[in-house]
């Protein structure tokens, strides 16, 4: 079984796809009002997710959500330079030092987001 | 089953009120003070059982008019019933601190005066102390999978916040006739939500309300709630529902969710913005701490709901659930077939003594590109939808994306960032958890 994670693209990391392959990944949400490319996991990729962040959970779509933002970023980061492939996540499961910077940032984002 | 064209009466035939207003002579009086319940395990407060003091002694939860006996609690547990017959789905127990109970040489047929926040709230008419085990009451409370295998999926745990609220109880209770004698006034913004059922009846009266659709929240609304509410408000059994009363829970929060103060000024913002008419939406809440028991939970929203004098009651998939646990339609079977294994061989309103209320079972809005506009996937054709969740909605906020206006009001977000600006964070983190429960929705004088 495969789950997705959804990344939300605005209008930087829009810029920073222009001109690569995942260009042609990108769908439009609610008649366009919202891009996003889909990151397909493992079921394997999804529970160590929800051992690592407690409050990720799957949704009735089969989205991974309520991951952290400082996650969420490192993922995109990851899929620009490898590719959206299976291993674009890897690479970050697997590196203990990019987890536990995550887990910093994500503990200072249980405290703080500033409002826009 | 009859039609149902005005509001109902009050479940059990009257409401009950149990506010004692008379002069206490409280010198020299022995007070026990009401804390939040903690999770023993992750040190978060789970409940206070304040909010169910409130919620009896204004007529939420009527016929009761008590915490409960340990008959009361058998009744529930094995018939979901009081032993009055009415229906009753979850156990109201008012746990105290053995040891401090005892050092006060508390009898059966005393009083025992509750203070609030430091200050004198209510009085318990002690018919009984009884002992009990927390774990015991928590998995009898929601069943098993063997045993109510038409609405469990697997057994609960302590991951269930349900289940978590009776497990850490403290084992020891006190039952008997509960009252106020000093009423709270809700801080701002609550106060301009705060409608008791007789409140409510009367609002609903003066609106010329006759018929009147609940619909349950702990959200904030996206425009899947609100399309939700307007589709629902033309069913009735005669004629479409005359109003829409949004009944927020307001208790304990779980890490992640909105916070109390959003999700009440967010619904406003639907009838303020005139999304739907003020004339036909009114946002209210009622304090309950969320066993989140799926079907059990409907009745006690029938309950509250048919109390405040709505006439039906909006029941979508999955409601008042938290995980994997129960089947997400045994609400909807419930209302519409019964759950033996629970007790109910028929609705809850085809039952003997049971409620008046109406369900309206409802399924999904999402986004359809085809149609390009939020449809009713009973009725779009299309096989593009576009869902969209609160835990989306949420994600979309924590990133700094402004959801777009076709899921998500401007105005309702507008709210979301005024609430943020004061508690520093959108949602509900381990700072608001603590400070909700310190400060209350209250101020006792």
């Amino acid at each position: 079984m495969t789950y997705k994670i959804g990344l939300v693209l605005d209008e930087e990391r829009l810029k920073l796809i222009k001109g690569t392959e995942l260009e042609k990944e990108i769908k439009d949400l609610f008649g366009g009002a919202l891009k996003m490319i889909d990151v397909e996991i493992t079921e394997e990729q999804a529970k160590k997710l929800m051992h690592l962040f407690p409050r990720v959970r799957i949704d009735a779509r089969g989205y991974v959500e309520e991951t952290p933002i400082a996650f969420r970023k490192a993922l995109f980061k990851s899929v620009l330079s490898n590719g959206n492939k299976k291993e674009a996540l890897e690479v970050i499961l697997s590196d203990e030092n990019i987890l536990k910077e995550i887990k910093d940032m994500a503990s200072k984002e249980d405290e703080y987001i500033p409002p826009p | 089953m009859k039609l149902i064209i005005n509001n109902p009466p009050p479940y059990g035939g009257k409401l009950i009120k149990n506010i004692d207003k008379k002069e206490h002579e409280l010198k020299g009086v022995p007070f026990y003070d009401i804390k939040p319940e903690i999770d023993k395990k992750s040190g978060a407060p789970i409940r206070n059982v304040y909010r169910e003091i409130i919620s009896i002694c204004y007529g939420f939860f009527s016929p009761l008019d008590r915490f409960m006996t340990r008959e009361d609690v058998d009744f529930v547990l094995n018939q979901r019933r009081l032993p009055n017959g009415y229906i009753f789905p979850l156990p109201i127990i008012f746990d105290v601190d053995k040891d401090e109970i005892k050092k006060m040489q508390l009898r059966e047929g005393d009083r025992l005066y509750l203070r609030l926040k430091g200050k004198p709230f209510a009085y318990i008419e002690v018919e009984e102390m009884w002992e009990f085990n927390p774990e015991e009451i928590a998995v009898k409370t929601f069943g098993t999978p063997e045993k109510n295998s038409d609405a469990l999926k697997k057994p609960l745990d302590e991951k269930h916040p349900g289940f978590s609220i009776y497990r850490n109880m403290s084992g020891f209770a006190i039952a008997g006739k509960v009252y106020i004698i000093n009423e709270p006034k809700f801080k701002e913004p609550y106060n301009r939500f705060w409608y008791p059922p007789e409140m409510s009846r009367e609002e609903f009266s003066r609106r010329n309300w006759r018929t009147v659709i609940a619909h349950q929240t702990r959200n904030v609304p996206h425009t899947g709630h609100e399309h939700l509410m307007k589709e629902a408000a033309f069913m009735g059994d005669i004629e479409p529902c005359r109003g829409i009363l949004v009944n927020a829970i307001v208790g304990a929060k779980r890490i992640g969710d909105f916070v109390d103060e959003a999700i009440l000024e967010g619904h406003e913002a639907v009838n303020k913005y005139g999304y739907i008419k003020p004339e036909r939406h009114m946002v209210t809440f009622t304090l309950w701490d969320m066993r989140y028991g799926a079907p059990l939970e409907s009745l006690l929203h029938g309950i509250i709901r048919q109390n405040m004098g709505c006439t039906h009651h909006m029941f979508g998939r999955d409601h008042a659930a938290a995980g994997d646990y129960f089947d997400p339609y045994s609400t909807q079977t419930l209302w519409t077939k019964g759950l033996p294994s629970y007790g109910f061989d028929a609705p809850p309103y085809d039952v003997e003594k049971g409620l008046e209320i109406r369900p309206v079972n409802v399924q999904e809005f999402f986004y359809c590109p085809r149609c390009n506009e939020i449809t009713y996937s009973e009725t779009c054709g299309h096989n593009e939808a576009q869902r969209f969740s609160g835990s989306f909605v949420r994600g979309l906020i924590a990133e700094g994306i402004k959801p777009p206006s076709v899921i998500f009001r401007p105005e309702v977000y507008d709210v979301i960032v005024k609430w943020w600006r004061v508690f520093g964070y959108p949602f509900v983190n381990k700072r608001y958890l603590m400070q909700k429960e310190e400060e209350l929705e209250v101020e006792v004088e």
